[in-house]
C-alpha cells in the first residue's frame, strides 16, 4: 500500500509546485477559448456577437464557478453524472455529455456555460425528450439598480428563458428557489470525492503502518503523517478542547482539517483532477461550518447553555435586552465567520491567480499584440508563481484555522463548570470569540487576499 | 468589460446540491476515517505513549535500584575495611600484650629464680656460718682445754693465771 500511496502523494504535492507554469499554459488555452474566439459552444451557439472583447471578469467568474462537466483542455471535456430534480416533474439522470455542451436540450434541461439550466415557460413537448438548441442568448437587465444576467435558449425559432438551479441564498444574491434542483456530481463534488478517496487511501495506509509496526518505531508514510496527527492533537485538540474531552473530538478535528486541506490543495492543481474551486464555494464552506457548529452545540453542556442563554450573575434586564440576544447572534455568527473566512480566502486566491493570467490577454490586446502578450506572460507567470506559493501556504493555514476554530467552539461548549479562573482558559475564550490569536492567524494570510 | 456576461458570481450562492453532497461526503468520510484510521491511530499512539512512559519509569526504577545496590556495596566495602582495620589493630594490640606479658613472666621467673638462688645461698651461707662457728667453738674449747691442762699443772702458773684473769676483770 505504501508503495502506491507514496508516489500518489509525491505527485499531489509536487503538482502544486511544478504545474504552475502548466497552469499558465493551460489557462492561456481556456481563457483564450472564452476570450478571443469564445469556446466551442459560444462560437456556434451564441445568438449575439460578443465574441471579440476579452472579458476578464467573466472568464474569472466562470473559472471559479462550479460546473456540470469537467473541462480539461481545448475540446476535451470529461462528462459527469447529472441528477436533476424538478418538483412535480420527477428526476432526470444521465451523463452531462448528453447535453452536447448546450446543443441539445434533454427533458427541458439545457447546458449553459457548463451549468445545467432549465427552460421556463416552454410548451410541454419541449420538456420531454431531446431537442436541438440553436443558440443561447445573453442579455443583461437592470433590476433594482443591479445588473442581472438573463439567458434564453432558442429552440425551433422560439426563445425560452433559462432557469438556473435552485440556490439557498433566499433570493438575496440573485438566486433563490427556481423550477428545479441540481443534485449532480459536479466538478466540486467530484473533487470532494477524490479528496475523500485520497484521504481514505492515505490514512488507511498510515493506520496499517501502526498495525504492522506495533511496538516499533514508525516507518514510511506512517512516519510522514504521524507528525500531522500529533501536531493537531497537541496544538489544536488538547489546548482548545482540554485534556479531559479532546479524545472524543480528535477524529472530527482531523477529518475537518484534512478534508479542507485536501480540497484546498486539489483546488491549486491547475489541470484535470484538481482545478475546481471547492472550498472557494460558499455551499461547501457553509456545510462544513454548519456541521462544526452542530457538533459543538449538540455537545454543549448545561454550563455552556446556561452561560449562553441566561448568564448567571447579570441583572435580568441586561440579560433579556442585551446579553442573550448577542449570545444567540453569536451562535450564528461563529459558523458564519468560519464559512466566510475559508470561502473568501480561497476564492480570493483563485481570483488573483486568474487575474494575473488575464494580464496576458489584456496586455496582448486580445491577441493582436504579441509583444504585449509576451510581456504579460512574463509578468503574469512570475506573479502567478509567487501567488501559487502563497496559495499553498493559505491552503494549510486556512485548513488549520478552520480546524482550530471548530475545536475552540467545541472546547467552549464542552468546558466544565468552575473552570473559569484556570490559566489558559482565557486564551481559549479569546480564540473562541475570534480574538487575539484568531486575529493573528487570520492576519497571517491577509497579504494573500 | 464591466458586464458579467459569461457567468455571475455563482460561488457565493449556496447550491443545494453542493450542500447536500458536501454533507454526505464529509459525514461518510468522517465515519470511514474514524473507523479505519483515527481510532486505531489514537489507540496505537496512546499505547506507545504509555509504553514509553512505562519504559522511562522502569529505567528510572532500575537506575534507582542500581544506585541503591551500589550504595549498599559501598557501605559493605567501607564496613569491611573498617572491620579489617579493627581486626588488625586488635591483633596487633593482642600480640603486643602477649609479648609484654611473656616478657614480664620471663622477667618475673628470672627474678624468682635469682631470688631463690640468693635465698638458698644466704641460707647455705648462714648454715655454713653456724657450722663454722660451732666448729671454731669446739676447736677453741679443745685448744683451751689442752692449754689449760698443760699450764695449770704447776701452782705458780695457776696463780699467775688467776692474777691475770683478775687484772683483766678490773
Amino acid at each position: 500500500m505504501t508503495s502506491i500511496a507514496r508516489p500518489l502523494f509525491f505527485c499531489l504535492f509536487s503538482l502544486a509546485f511544478t504545474l504552475v507554469s502548466a497552469q499558465a499554459v493551460n489557462d492561456h488555452g481556456t481563457a483564450g477559448d472564452h476570450g478571443t474566439a469564445g469556446d466551442e459552444t459560444d462560437v456556434h451557439q451564441s445568438c449575439d456577437a460578443h465574441g471579440d472583447d476579452y472579458d476578464p471578469a467573466g472568464v474569472i467568474l466562470h473559472h471559479i464557478a462550479d460546473a456540470n462537466e469537467f473541462h480539461v483542455v481545448g475540446d476535451l471535456t470529461i462528462p459527469l453524472p447529472v441528477f436533476l430534480y424538478a418538483p412535480g416533474e420527477g428526476l432526470t439522470t444521465g451523463l452531462s455529455s448528453m447535453f452536447h455542451h448546450g446543443e441539445t436540450a434533454v427533458d427541458g434541461y439545457v447546458m449553459n456555460h457548463g451549468r445545467i439550466n432549465r427552460l421556463s415557460g416552454a410548451p410541454a413537448e419541449l420538456m420531454e425528450g431531446e431537442h436541438a438548441v440553436e443558440c443561447i442568448a445573453h442579455t443583461t437587465e437592470m433590476v433594482d439598480g443591479k445588473t442581472r444576467d438573463i439567458y434564453a435558449a432558442r429552440i425551433n425559432g422560439e426563445s425560452y428563458l433559462l432557469d438556473a438551479p435552485s440556490v439557498g441564498d433566499g433570493g438575496l444574491l440573485g438566486g433563490g428557489i427556481t423550477s428545479f434542483y441540481d443534485f449532480s456530481i459536479t466538478k466540486n463534488v467530484f473533487t470532494m470525492l477524490l479528496a475523500a478517496l485520497l484521504l481514505i487511501l492515505l490514512w488507511s495506509a498510515v493506520a496499517r503502518g501502526y498495525k504492522k509496526n506495533e511496538g516499533k518505531a514508525p516507518t514510511g508514510i506512517q512516519s510522514l503523517m504521524e507528525p500531522f496527527f500529533v501536531f493537531l492533537r497537541d496544538e489544536i485538540s488538547i489546548p482548545m478542547i482540554g485534556e479531559k474531552h479532546y479524545e472524543r473530538f480528535q477524529p472530527f478535528i482531523m477529518t475537518i482539517f484534512f478534508f479542507v486541506l485536501f480540497c484546498n490543495l486539489l483546488g491549486l492543481i491547475p489541470i484535470f483532477p484538481g482545478s475546481s474551486n471547492v472550498t472557494g464555494n460558499i455551499a461547501v464552506t457553509m456545510a462544513l461550518a454548519v456541521i462544526s457548529a452542530i457538533v459543538a452545540y449538540i455537545h454543549g453542556n448545561r454550563h455552556y447553555w446556561e452561560h449562553t442563554l441566561w448568564m448567571p450573575g447579570v441583572p435580568a434586564a441586561i440579560k433579556i435586552f442585551i446579553l442573550t440576544p448577542v449570545e444567540i447572534l453569536g451562535l450564528v455568527i461563529k459558523p458564519f465567520s468560519l464559512m466566510v473566512r475559508l470561502f473568501a480566502n480561497i476564492t480570493a486566491g483563485h481570483i488573483i491567480i486568474l487575474s494575473l493570467i488575464s494580464l496576458i490577454f489584456i496586455f496582448g490586446n486580445n491577441g493582436e499584440n504579441v509583444i504585449g502578450a509576451g510581456a504579460g506572460a512574463v509578468v503574469g507567470a512570475a506573479f502567478t508563481l509567487f501567488m501559487n506559493c502563497i496559495e499553498l501556504l493559505v491552503a494549510f493555514v486556512q485548513a488549520f484555522i478552520f480546524a482550530i476554530l471548530s475545536a475552540s467552539y467545541i472546547g467552549a461548549a464542552v468546558e466544565d463548570a468552575h473552570h473559569h479562573d484556570e490559566a489558559g482558559h482565557h486564551g481559549e475564550e479569546k480564540i473562541a470569540e475570534g480574538g487575539v490569536m484568531g486575529g493573528a492567524v487570520t492576519g497571517m494570510h491577509t497579504p494573500a487576499n | 468589460m464591466t458586464t458579467l456576461f459569461l457567468a455571475d458570481f455563482s460561488v457565493i450562492k449556496p447550491d443545494f446540491g453542493l450542500i447536500f453532497w458536501t454533507v454526505i461526503i464529509f459525514l461518510v468520510l468522517y465515519a470511514i476515517l474514524g473507523k479505519l484510521a483515527w481510532k486505531p491511530i489514537q489507540r496505537a499512539l496512546r499505547r506507545r505513549d504509555d509504553e514509553i512512559q512505562t519504559s522511562i519509569d522502569e529505567a528510572k526504577r532500575a537506575r534507582a535500584e542500581m544506585q541503591a545496590q551500589a550504595d549498599e556495596n559501598q557501605r559493605l566495602l567501607i564496613e569491611a575495611r573498617e572491620e579489617r582495620t579493627r581486626i588488625i589493630t586488635e591483633a596487633e594490640r593482642q600480640s603486643k600484650e602477649m609479648i609484654a606479658a611473656a616478657k614480664n613472666e620471663a622477667r618475673e621467673a628470672a627474678q624468682k629464680v635469682a631470688s631463690d638462688a640468693r635465698r638458698d645461698i644466704d641460707n647455705m651461707r648462714k648454715a655454713a656460718m653456724v657450722d663454722l662457728k660451732k666448729e671454731v667453738g669446739s676447736m677453741a674449747i679443745e685448744i683451751a682445754e689442752k692449754i689449760l691442762q698443760k699450764d695449770l699443772k704447776s701452782d705458780a702458773n695457776q696463780e699467775a693465771f688467776v692474777r691475770e684473769l683478775v687484772r683483766d676483770l678490773n
